[in-house]
């Protein structure tokens, strides 16, 4: 028996059949640049500051929390008490990037909602300066290359 | 003296340009379909950005090998260096001399209509009945496969000397491995054609397919043996998977071409993908019926001869390259010894005994009728 299935390549026959099949099984390869990847609803990306959108001002009430429970310490939250309300207000706000692992702990503590990881998840630079984002560039979020329409990348 | 110059002279160069380009063509495109399959085997898509769906790929190749720089390692012979790719580049393609792509009578009507006006009607007679000019072939040798048997040998002395000359541990163990398994293997090769000549009688590849014609069936279906056989030692010929041994990317690196870089390499890849291809028209030609449709006598098929002949050559060397991809996909690669108790103790011994038993058979009809 053992002869007959080697002499008439039975099993490689059989394997031949399964690289068959598995040629008309539809492809798992992503075009990243013009396909763009689907992310998870929970994905913790690129982080954003939010602006309250009626009033266009900053949620952030310089509370610091975020500042304190990132295991990375890599929030600064610059605050100025205004000496006539006698609040705090947020003045500057730097996030680096560079060291950020995403967990999420600073979106989670925030009692206003301000911080928030966006699903942006294209943080590469050509510079290392660059990954040190500053107030304006997490308000506005940044500027990403799109490759949707450009013919190099179809 | 015009027909004479026609006939032998200019038709003939005419026919070896465009089996030169045509083969040129089919080796760049191989290599992308090779991709093609490989990644689709593998659920990946290939090849993609150049061109639709990769198909400009191999032009984007070539002109990378040709731009990239030119190296010959310090230590190498530097005269072997270079004959080693050139000698095993030209067998590859001197091997489609002899292999028909069409009946002798292939390039009547376009001969006759071309020609026309160029020579008086006797004279266009006697072009278009000669054989020579007219055929679907190069030329027609009375011993077209010892021919070729003889040629495609000198394609490893390329390969030795390649690896030998590049003065590299890596290509000379290629080396050293590839001429021990095409000695192996061609013996096997040769057994298994015997049964095929046996039953057309002829050494020449058109008179092969005639007699597939005449006896209404290809051969496949009288030696699947040696079909079989055939097919599996011309595997181990061309250095494919699952007998790639010689260039176990692996293990060896590169095998023989490892010290090769930019055109040589290219000359080098070429050479084994013209290889391929001239055993899947081998193999069409000896057991597939070469330019024959499917059932060539059967009068109720008849719709398939709107299929030129030559499409129906080259439907089926693709068929036989496919699997050859397929079979790539699919299994793993030989270790040493493997390679050569099948070779020896397997391959041959049933060769052998397929040319007795083919033989035996043979005698026994012949005594008959």
């Amino acid at each position: 028996m053992q002869f007959i299935k080697r002499f008439l390549f039975l099993d490689i026959l059989k394997g031949l059949w399964l690289t068959f099949r598995y040629t008309f099984t539809p492809v798992y390869t992503e075009q990243y640049p013009t396909e763009r990847p689907k992310l998870a609803a929970r994905y913790k990306g690129a982080p954003r500051l939010n602006n309250d959108p009626e009033t266009g001002e900053t949620l952030c009430i310089a509370c610091d929390l975020c500042a304190q429970i990132c295991p990375e310490d890599l929030i600064v939250v610059g605050v100025q008490r205004d000496p006539e309300s006698r609040k705090k207000v947020l003045t500057t706000y730097t996030f680096d990037t560079s060291r950020c692992l995403f967990c999420g702990l600073c979106q989670e503590v925030c009692p206003t909602n301000a911080v928030e990881l966006t699903q942006d998840f294209e943080l590469a630079t050509y510079d290392r300066s660059t990954m040190l984002w500053d107030r304006s560039r997490l308000e506005k979020g940044w500027k990403r290359i799109e490759y949707g329409e450009s013919r190099n990348f179809r | 003296m015009m027909e004479t110059f026609l006939i032998y002279l200019l038709i003939p160069a005419l026919k070896i340009g465009v089996v030169v380009l045509v083969l040129s063509g089919a080796i760049a495109y191989l290599t992308l379909l090779e991709r093609k399959v490989i990644a689709h085997i593998q659920v990946r898509l290939g090849p993609m950005r150049v061109g639709w769906h990769g198909l400009l790929q191999p032009i984007a190749d070539g002109i990378k090998f040709l731009a990239k720089e030119d190296i010959v390692p310090a230590k190498a012979d530097a005269l072997l260096f270079t004959l080693g790719p050139i000698i095993s580049l030209i067998p590859a393609f001197l091997v489609f001399s002899v292999v028909p792509f069409g009946p002798p009578d292939m390039l009547q009507g376009v001969l006759s209509k071309a020609l026309g006006f160029l020579l008086p009607p006797e004279g266009v007679e006697q072009v278009v009945t000669n054989s020579i000019a007219s055929g679907g072939f190069v030329t027609d040798l009375n011993i077209g496969l010892l021919f070729l048997l003889s040629v495609s040998s000198v394609g490893i002395l390329g390969v030795i000397l390649g690896g030998w000359a590049s003065n590299s541990k890596y290509p000379m163990l290629g080396a050293l491995r590839s001429s021990a398994q095409m000695v192996s293997y061609e013996v096997a090769l040769g057994f298994s054609i015997i049964g095929v000549l046996l039953i057309a009688r002829s050494l020449s590849l058109v008179e092969i397919v005639e007699q597939q014609q005449a006896s209404g069936i290809w051969y496949f279906a009288l030696q699947p043996v040696a079909a079989v056989l055939f097919f599996i030692c011309g595997l181990a010929e061309t250095n494919r998977l699952p007998f790639d041994l010689p260039e176990a990317e692996t293990e060896l690196v590169g095998g023989f071409h490892t010290e090769y870089s930019g055109f040589r390499f290219s000359l080098y890849f070429m050479a084994e993908y013209a290889n391929m291809i001239s055993v899947a028209a081998l193999m069409t030609t000896l057991f597939f019926g070469g330019w024959l449709q499917p059932f060539p006598n059967v009068p109720w098929l008849w719709f398939l001869g709107f299929i030129p002949s030559f499409m129906w050559f080259s439907i089926k060397v693709f068929l036989i390259l496919y699997v050859f991809i397929w079979i790539r996909g699919t299994l793993p690669r030989f270790r040493f010894d493997q390679l050569m108790r099948y070779g020896w103790k397997i391959f041959l011994p049933v060769a052998l005994a397929n040319v007795i038993v083919t033989a035996c058979l043979v005698w026994l009809f012949t005594l008959r009728g």
